[in-house]
Parts: C-alpha cells; sequence; structure tokens
C-alpha cells in the first residue's frame, strides 16, 4: 500500500508537506505509546528495507516520536486518536526527514484495516 | 588516532531537548559511512541512555568518541544514584514518574536495549552520580556503508 493510498484511505491529515512522498510504500507496521517497546522490538530487524518500508503507529504526539523513528530509519510515523502534534514537533521531523501524517481512527481500528490491506506487524527476532 | 571526540550536556526533564545528543551522534555516524545496522545499535543505546539521565537524573553528560577500531560513549549524571543496578536492570521494571510516563517513557526496557546494542557496557553508581561506559568493536563490515 502506498502512503498516498492510506493518506486517502483512512482521510489522514499530512503534517509534514516538503518531506510527504505518496508513492512511498509500506509494507509494515508497529504500534506503541511506549519508546523504548518500540525501539526494543524495532531495534532487532537485520533485514534492510523493512523499517525503510515501515510505519510507527503511536498516540504519543511529542518529539519523542520522532526521535525514535530517526533512531530506527523508520520514515513514517502515524499519530491516531486524533492527536494534533505541536509546531516544534512537526519542525523537528522536518528537520530529521521523517514524514508525520494523522488520523482519527483508533490505534486498533488503523492497525485492523492495514492488516486486512496486507500490511504486517514487526516482530522481535531473537 | 581519535577521529571523532564530541560531548554533551543532558538536561534533565527537558523533554522537548531529549534526544538531541543521540541525534547528533546518529548524523556523525551517517556522515562518516558507517554501516546502517551499526548505526542504528550505537544511535538506540545513545538514545536510551541519554533518555535515561533525562527522565531520572539531576542533568549530566556525554561523550562520544571514534578510534578507527572502537567507538565509545559515556553517560555521567550528578545523581542521585541507582540503588539497585540488578533491579533496574530487570526488563519491564522502571521507576519513571508520570510525567515520563505521558512522554512515552517508562517502558523499563532501556536498559535491556543498551545491553543487546553494545559490545562492552560498565556501570558504576552512587548517590553523587551514575556512569555508564559503553563500547562498541568497529569491525570490517561496520565501516561500509554503501551509502
Amino acid at each position: 500500500m502506498t502512503l498516498g493510498q492510506i493518506v486517502a484511505k483512512y482521510g489522514c491529515t499530512v503534517y509534514t508537506r516538503n518531506s510527504f512522498d505518496s508513492a512511498k510504500e509500506i509494507r509494515y507496521a508497529f504500534c506503541s505509546d511506549l519508546m523504548s517497546d518500540a525501539l526494543m522490538i524495532m531495534s532487532t530487524v537485520r533485514e534492510s528495507g523493512v523499517l525503510e518500508d515501515s510505519v510507527l503507529i503511536t498516540g504519543l504526539a511529542t518529539n519523542q516520536s520522532i526521535r525514535t523513528a530517526e533512531m530506527l530509519d523508520v520514515d513514517v510515523v502515524c499519530l491516531v486518536r486524533g492527536k494534533i502534534p505541536a509546531k516544534q514537533v512537526v519542525d523537528l521531523a522536518d528537520e530529521s526527514g521523517i514524514i508525520l501524517i494523522g488520523t482519527e481512527l483508533t490505534m486498533f481500528n488503523l492497525s485492523g484495516r492495514l492488516y486486512q490491506e496486507g500490511i504486517v506487524g514487526i516482530a522481535s527476532k531473537k | 588516532m581519535i577521529l571523532v571526540d564530541k560531548r554533551y550536556e543532558i538536561i534533565p526533564r527537558d523533554f522537548n531537548f531529549a534526544g538531541q545528543a543521540s541525534s547528533d551522534i546518529k548524523r556523525t555516524l551517517k556522515n562518516m559511512r558507517f554501516s546502517r545496522d551499526f548505526i542504528k545499535r550505537v544511535s538506540v543505546a545513545a538514545y536510551e541512555s541519554e533518555i535515561n539521565i533525562v527522565i531520572h537524573s539531576l542533568g549530566g553528560r556525554a561523550a562520544f568518541k571514534i578510534t578507527e577500531a572502537k567507538l565509545y560513549l559515556e553517560f555521567t549524571d550528578y545523581g542521585p544514584g541507582i540503588p539497585d543496578i540488578a533491579l533496574a536492570m530487570t526488563p519491564g521494571y522502571s521507576t519513571a514518574s508520570e510525567e515520563s510516563r505521558l512522554n512515552g517513557f517508562g517502558a523499563g526496557m532501556g536498559f535491556t536495549n543498551i545491553l543487546k546494542s553494545v559490545d562492552r557496557f560498565d556501570i558504576l553508581s552512587d548517590p553523587n552520580g551514575t556512569v555508564l561506559k559503553l563500547v562498541f568493536d568497529i569491525g570490517e563490515a561496520d565501516r561500509d556503508a554503501g551509502l
């Protein structure tokens, strides 16, 4: 599924207009409101291309979601439950080259819909 | 030969600034064309260590050095120390405040993530402060980025 399709289908708001790439392919996703959990699971991925094609789905609309994505080489962060990021969060995303989008959907409902479209979860690799 | 020698101040409870040192470390490694995998290991360990200082300490600093064969990160804070290091390292254990949790921290996985990322780990702690020394071996494969 492309980022453009996700935005259109789930009525997402695009906060980082400059870096937005509607053709970007999204194949994987991970959900968490706790950033150490995201770091724990996502840092175990060794195959190239997986994190780059992932979206981090979170209700945490702070700088730390952007920092976490940056540390992991995840290019896209999607805020759920209608959270609106502060200007400094959008600025940090712009500066870090992270695409920041948001939806009114809850974490479960967005995840379920993406899963139905064939986007799979990232699991921990031992 | 020392290739990089940088220092950073880490401000306690400042959740907007938190992560700035790790971000600079990551960008430095990217510019030096280390491998993606190596950069990720260092970045995750750096970020977790920096966040620990932000959420638990009275403030501190980080030192970042690279030689031909190794990368060194040293995080020093000004207290109050970790009373029980073994307990603090238990996966899921956290003493993070409500404010920290609202900022996405307090999963209790910080030390676990650091330990998984590093080649050598040393910690010293007393009420005057904690020193965390992390060492990463730089192998042949870590140097090539092919960027």
